[in-house]
């Protein structure tokens, strides 16, 4: 893909996405139905539970990039995979402040031991560490493959610690815990739901494209500079 | 194949002898277990809780800090005057490093945490003579699973200018399922059920350590590439 066609295609998926947003958002403050348990508070759903599906979406990017970057060594996948772990990041980062400001009403407290919260919370941690390993190299080859590694193995990981959330919660009892989900959702508030849904999905996807073609851009000028600089020295020194 | 074995052997053979010439990560590992265990003694309100209560979850946690301070120094003798490079370039596949790695880890964390469950034992009356042989197995597959994984982290903490900081950040995430399950299994057996009542755990135990091995000998090879 040229990145012409690149930053049309985010373009359009951008200004659809916040078009839907803006839509969504007049649903949710004016149009929606309210929760008969839950009331008002309710309503902090429709962009949770958006949030939760594009981090997941998105680290499921970062792993089939990651893994195809090892395989071929092509920086292209590389910086795909980049700019889906900051997508992701972002929208793990809504999962989390969302969640505790929904909770402190609807359960009474900030935070339990929730196993879709506590499993968002880990996977926030392994994408500062898919940061943290990137940045942290000399040599960039390198921190490209050790932040593959870590997409890869935090990947293969998340299976097994939903089960280990999912069974810790079992022993430890909460306080009885009202959730909005599951198929006897008023139509409404369906409608909003998968507006919000898609709308979210757009803007990460823009935010993705975006993202990608400027890591593109960066390590073409990058190309550049260095054979400038390898010609200036060339000029004067031959090198061998 | 068999040249494989002999070179994993050969990691370990040189690592272990290493350590048993320096004694600098047993020693180091081994005083702070011993005094992690004397802190938690002042740590937890004796009137309130019981240590005996809590006590497969602070061996859990004692092990997992002290044996950090060991997996963060696997490769520090190979970055030394480029000998990790030298390793690399021998004929050894990246995989027999590995698992020679793993194993020498393994071996030192084994003693380790032998010597955190007698620590626990004298310090706080554990009581260890209900299932001793299962009891041991449980904490063998998770110093092995915890190993694999951590051995594969160190690898790529040592080739960033972190350094082992970075190392609890990308591992302990990572760990919840060998902590969840590893702690429930050995609190079972203290409490003295007998070893069929962990199977299920025992499973998703085994699942983990042998998800951790595959993943270091699949990935180990882009780690040390140059």
């Amino acid at each position: 893909m040229s990145l012409r066609t690149v930053r049309w295609a985010g373009v359009t998926l951008g200004a659809l996405g916040v078009g839907l947003t803006l839509l969504f958002h007049w649903q949710v403050f004016f149009w929606v139905p309210t929760e008969a348990s839950m009331g008002i508070v309710q309503r902090i759903f429709y962009i949770h539970l958006p949030g939760a599906w594009i981090a997941f979406l998105a680290f499921g990017i970062v792993a089939i990039c990651s893994a195809v970057y090892l395989w071929l060594g092509d920086d292209k996948v590389d910086q795909a995979a980049r700019a889906a772990a900051e997508g992701g990041l972002i929208f793990t980062t809504i999962v989390l402040t969302s969640g505790p400001l929904w909770g402190k009403i609807a359960w009474g407290t900030w935070w339990t031991w929730e196993p879709r919260l506590t499993l968002t919370l880990l996977l926030w941690f392994i994408y500062v560490g898919y940061f943290m390993v990137r940045n942290s190299t000399d040599n960039a080859e390198r921190g490209k493959r050790f932040a593959a590694v870590v997409g890869i193995v935090g990947a293969l990981n998340i299976p097994l610690i939903h089960m280990s959330v999912q069974w810790f919660r079992s022993l430890h009892p909460q306080p009885v815990v009202a959730r909005p989900d599951g198929p006897n959702l008023h139509p409404d508030m369906l409608t909003t739901l998968l507006t919000a849904l898609l709308a979210w999905t757009l803007v990460f996807f823009s935010l993705f494209l975006f993202r990608y073609a400027a890591a593109r851009l960066e390590s073409a000028e990058e190309l550049r500079a260095l054979t400038r600089a390898s010609k200036a020295a060339g000029d004067e020194v031959p090198v061998p | 194949m068999r040249r494989f074995w002999i070179g994993v052997a050969a990691i370990a053979g040189k690592d272990l002898r290493v350590e048993l010439r320096t004694r600098e990560r047993i020693a180091a590992m081994g005083a702070f277990v011993v005094l992690t265990a004397l802190l938690f003694n002042y740590a937890v309100d004796r009137t309130a809780v019981h240590p005996r209560e809590i006590a497969a979850g602070l061996i859990w946690m004692t092990m997992l800090l002290g044996g950090l301070l060991g997996l963060g120094r696997t490769f520090e003798l190979e970055k030394e005057d480029g000998a990790f490079e030298g390793l690399v370039a021998t004929p050894l596949s990246p995989e027999a490093l590995y698992l020679g790695k793993v194993l020498s880890n393994t071996l030192i964390l084994t003693l380790i945490t032998a010597l955190t469950v007698v620590v626990f034992a004298i310090f706080f009356q554990v009581d260890l003579s209900g299932n001793p042989g299962p009891l041991a197995g449980v904490l063998f597959l998770g110093v092995t699973g915890f190993t694999a994984l951590g051995t594969l982290f160190s690898g790529i903490t040592a080739g960033t200018r972190m350094g082992e900081t970075l190392l609890p950040i990308l591992l302990f995430p990572l760990l919840v399922p060998l902590v969840t399950f590893g702690v429930s299994a050995t609190a079972t057996l203290m409490a003295g059920f007998p070893a069929t009542e962990i199977l299920g755990t025992l499973r998703i135990l085994t699942a983990f350590t042998l998800l951790a091995l595959m993943a270091g000998v699949g990935l180990f090879r882009f780690i040390v590439e140059e």
